[in-house]
């Protein structure tokens, strides 16, 4: 347990869980129109919803990481990017389990969903649980003295 | 471990407003609600038949007038050319081609499809296993395809009528009336 609270450690988590959900949201906001197609490729939401997840996602990953990194607020940042984590896990559990083969649209075009895709984001849901469960002040802008 | 709230509605929403105001000065920028997939109609009788509309313009243009073989080969070129995206027919056309052979695709899930399908369908399930590419790999990217499921309600056919085009068949048609209507014309059906 002192382990896994350990500042130092927490800080790393924090800065690579942050710097992946700004560049995941970046590629994305790069080309909304190729992240709605990717989430129509999951066949999990209505049409006419695609576009609405398709602009607000991108911003929600990119400011929660920037304020991930800043150092603000880490615990409740942290627990939107675990929701959103567990919401894109739970979604690819149900492909893999219907046998599609599609893009996984996490860094725009190219990485496909698989076991491999599972386990990198059972490793962040960890990551930013442990983020959730201890907060991370080291290096930033809101550290404690 | 203490979480606000308050804080966390604060991110989400300012994020969603964010966005909102990117969205609209972005030249990608997409439509807040995005349109409900509209079908593009093919011709309904064999007589305005895209290929055969684009042989008749071909031999009137061709000086010379060579083998029919020659004239068919621009023809296919054309037909990839005049087909955008998939388009939707009826019954009588989508007999008219099973009559001439064409590939019939059933988008339906297996159970259903093992119930009944079209004589000669190929099943290829859209909410089901991805892992029909043997099946795909045995059907020439040049030939006619027509998809179907149950009936008019259904959108399977055309949503796997829009992958298929995406994979790199151009000459791909949605069979509007489906299952459905095959069995009420009592047309030639397959059981597996």
């Amino acid at each position: 347990m002192k382990f896994l609270s350990n500042k130092y450690l927490l800080f790393i988590i924090r800065i690579v869980i942050a710097f992946i959900f700004i560049y995941a949201g970046a590629e994305k906001i790069s080309n909304p129109d190729d992240f709605a197609l990717s989430i129509s490729n999951y066949r999990l939401l209505p049409i006419s919803l695609l576009n609405f997840f398709a602009i607000t996602l991108p911003w929600i990953e990119i400011i929660s990481g920037i304020l991930l990194l800043l150092g603000i607020s880490v615990k409740e940042n942290s627990a939107i990017i675990l929701t959103m984590l567990s919401v894109f896990t739970i979604a690819i559990i149900i492909s893999l389990f219907r046998g599609l083969s599609i893009d996984c649209g996490c860094f725009g075009k190219g990485t496909q969903i698989g076991l491999l895709k599972l386990g990198e984001n059972l490793l962040m849901i960890t990551g930013s649980f442990l983020l959730m469960f201890f907060g991370s002040d080291y290096f930033g802008l809101k550290q404690k003295n | 471990m203490k979480l606000d709230y308050k804080k966390i509605f604060a991110i989400v929403f300012t994020s969603v407003l964010v966005s909102f105001v990117y969205n609209d000065f972005n030249p990608k920028g997409l439509k807040l609600i995005r349109d409900e997939r509209v079908l593009n109609w093919g011709s309904d009788s064999l007589t305005t038949f895209p290929i055969i509309n684009s042989f008749k313009v071909d031999s009137n243009l061709i000086v010379n007038k060579p083998k029919i073989d020659s004239a068919k080969t621009e023809i296919k070129k054309d037909v990839v050319e005049l087909f955008k995206e998939p388009k939707a027919i009826k019954i009588d056309f989508a007999y008219k081609l099973f009559k001439q052979g064409v590939k019939f695709i059933d988008a339906r899930p297996v159970e259903e499809f093992t119930e009944g399908h079209i004589k000669g369908a190929v099943n290829i399930p859209f909410y089901g296993s991805e892992n029909y590419e043997n099946i795909l790999n045995k059907i020439s990217k040049d030939v006619i395809l027509v998809t179907y499921c149950s009936g008019e309600d259904c959108d399977l056919s055309i949503l796997l009528g829009d992958e298929l085009f995406n994979k790199g068949y151009k000459k791909v048609y949605v069979f509007f009336g489906g299952w459905n209507d095959w069995l009420s014309k009592g047309y030639p059906t397959g059981k597996k």
